[in-house]
């Protein structure tokens, strides 16, 4: 180990530190060799369990891999079957749409209301503002198996405090015995609003966040000007946290696209598939029909779908550099 | 640059500016105090409301777990256990298979966070204290793959475990945590190696410290803040998922604890609400502590990972 004279240097420290007599190429030097071995062991673990995957994913997905495969290790190569299957499948279709749908719903609900209650934090005494804090981290910590559970349970036909309290409202008629895992509208809403309840914590919390680094001058220029609360809020708030707010929906789109656990454990997809998205659609065909060749190309498709829409994103992190 | 995104002390320095807003005379028809008292009671009040709601579900869960059987299926929900009971939390735990899966989860997130902290340190601080070819791309793959849905790894994921025999088993399914969570954890820990000045090292270079020596007794603690991060997002990741252990443990004594809890029921007619509810606040409690220790913090780590990313 004490061999090596000077490991940790970046190439600018190098220069100007200008330890070494010798004048030789900054990159190269047997100091380079730090980085691989400390990249080893997480680049292996990464290797095996990421990387691999992904490309035999890839590969699963032109085999007619099924459940004789598992234990025979028998399969064929099929080409591009597998997908000529998935498109011309109307489940694939419908299944993409209401993930869209989906997603679209449900990042609206919690930017809505994360920014919504982000300004609300602002305007909040000390007090009401911590109790609105750990209000927030309460939900925002429950593991969403717990939630679900707890989501059945609220919305349970007979006895569920949901089905009570609605009815109580007078509104919609006598609500008890509402099964809404039963029926396609209320079971999606009902999943919405776990997520909704679950996504609002973060980000009204990182809105905030951003929120109070705004100048204060900015604000007291406006109300000189007798701005109003809207023409403030729309031309400086917003202004400021338009990065924030733009990582914040992709972050949302991205997460909202995959949720999986919630669906599985509310509605299992049902009624008649009506809450099945793309994730829960791929592993009814993988790991209950066992079909993995199948399961293997809509994840594929699914994946470039999602890369498809969060590109800008990507593209603006590889390009901003970020000192990466 | 992790800084700059942190919402620090900016919040006190604010506050103070309303002496000026209360001298102008505008739009009054209301004074200007009156209007603000007005203001801040109307934006209390939805304070108010709006706790309620949010705060209802946990609440709920807590009030059903300490219910008496006969209290949970009534006509008229009732909002406070007339006579409170730790009924549910003793058929919890005891009746399945609650502190052998509590064992499995434990074995599995210890794992998931040793490993997760050893090699994030690692990878981080060569991809913080180096430059070399192949790092922008290496970081670039970071962030990618952290997109990954889910359900699509899990397909080639099971496959090769399945061949390699660590289907089923904690140190496959150790394996799998701590692939999912490197990513952030490099990625948090890089974050806090770049804070750190270069002169640190060359002092302790100087002293005729080697690499490891400098990595181990100098750098380590000085990430400490990343490293509990990494090991609370860790360990989060570990307990809470579900998807995974409930996809490769089939064995019903290798469940963790999200999957015993999905699947619980009693014998006694079905679905036992009162002992699910006990069970998920068992299981959530943990989780709920450890977000509100770093509470302060919270929002600060997410954004040096998120938004930094």
């Amino acid at each position: 180990m004490t061999v090596m004279a000077d490991p940790v240097v970046r190439e600018e420290h190098a220069a100007a530190v200008g330890d070494s007599p010798r004048r030789r190429p900054p990159r190269r030097g047997r100091r380079q060799w730090a980085p691989l071995w400390l990249l080893t062991p997480a680049g292996l673990v990464m290797g095996v369990v990421t990387v691999v995957p992904i490309v035999l994913l890839v590969l699963i997905s032109v085999t007619d891999y099924d459940q004789r495969s598992l234990f025979t290790g028998a399969f064929a190569f099929v080409g591009f079957e597998q997908y000529a299957a998935i498109f011309t499948d109307s489940d694939f279709w419908w299944s993409l749409v209401r993930t869209i749908v989906f997603t679209v719903a449900m990042v609206v609900g919690s930017v809505a209301v994360g920014m919504g209650v982000a300004q609300l934090m602002t305007r909040l005494g000390t007090v009401m503002r911590y109790v609105v804090t750990v209000v927030l981290i309460c939900a925002w910590a429950m593991p969403n198996v717990a939630s679900s559970l707890v989501w059945n349970w609220l919305f349970q036909p007979g006895y569920g405090v949901v089905n009570w309290l609605l009815t109580q409202l007078r509104v919609f008629g006598d609500m008890t015995d509402v099964a809404w895992s039963q029926h396609p509208l209320l079971s999606a809403t009902s999943i919405w609003a776990l997520i909704v309840w679950q996504a609002v914590p973060f980000i009204a919390l990182t809105l905030y966040a951003a929120q109070v680094q705004v100048p204060q001058e900015y604000y007291e220029a406006a109300r000189l000007d007798g701005a109003s609360e809207w023409t403030v809020y729309r031309s400086i708030t917003l202004v400021f946290l338009r990065p924030t707010l733009l990582l914040i929906t992709i972050l949302s789109i991205i997460w909202d696209y995959n949720v999986f656990n919630q669906i599985w454990l509310i509605s299992q997809g049902g009624p008649d598939a009506t809450t099945t998205t793309l994730g829960i659609f791929t592993y009814k065909t993988a790991f209950v029909g066992f079909d993995l060749g199948g399961g293997a190309a809509i994840s594929v498709v699914t994946t470039l779908i999602l890369l498809v829409l969060t590109a800008v994103y990507i593209r603006n992190l590889v390009r901003s550099g970020e000192d990466l | 640059m992790s800084t700059a995104s942190l919402p620090s002390s900016a919040a006190a320095a604010v506050d103070e500016t309303i002496g000026l807003d209360e001298r102008m005379p505008r739009r009054a028809t209301l004074p200007p105090g009156r209007r603000r008292r007005k203001r801040r009671w109307v934006s209390n009040l939805i304070a108010v409301v709006f706790s309620v709601v949010w705060i209802f579900p946990v609440y709920w869960m807590v009030n059903t777990a300490f219910k008496p059987r006969a209290e949970i299926m009534t006509p008229t929900p009732i909002f406070l256990p007339q006579h409170p009971s730790i009924d549910n939390f003793i058929v919890a735990v005891t009746q399945s298979n609650f502190l052998t899966d509590l064992r499995n989860s434990l074995i599995v997130v210890v794992a998931t966070v040793v490993l997760s902290i050893v090699l994030g340190f690692f990878a981080a601080a060569a991809l913080s204290r180096f430059r070399f070819r192949g790092r922008r791309t290496i970081m670039v793959f970071i962030l990618v793959v952290q997109m990954l849905p889910g359900t699509a790894l899990l397909i080639p994921t099971f496959l090769m475990f399945n061949s390699l025999n660590l289907l089923g088993t904690f140190f496959g399914l150790a394996l799998a945590y701590v692939a999912a969570v490197l990513p952030f954890s490099i990625w948090v820990m890089r974050g806090f190696f770049i804070a750190i000045p270069m002169e640190i090292e060359e002092a302790a270079k100087m002293d005729g410290a080697n690499t490891w020596v400098i990595l181990t007794r100098v750098l380590f603690p000085l990430v400490g803040p990343g490293v509990i991060a990494t090991s609370i997002f860790a360990f989060i990741a570990a307990w809470n998922d579900y998807l995974i252990a409930y996809t490769f443990m089939k064995d019903q004594a290798m469940y963790t604890l999200p999957v015993w809890l999905a699947s619980f029921t009693t014998p006694a007619a079905g679905t036992d609400f009162g002992g699910q509810m006990a069970g998920s606040v068992l299981f959530s409690l943990p989780v709920i502590i450890f977000f509100l220790i770093i509470q302060r913090n919270l929002v600060a780590g997410m954004s040096a990972g998120a938004v930094k990313g």
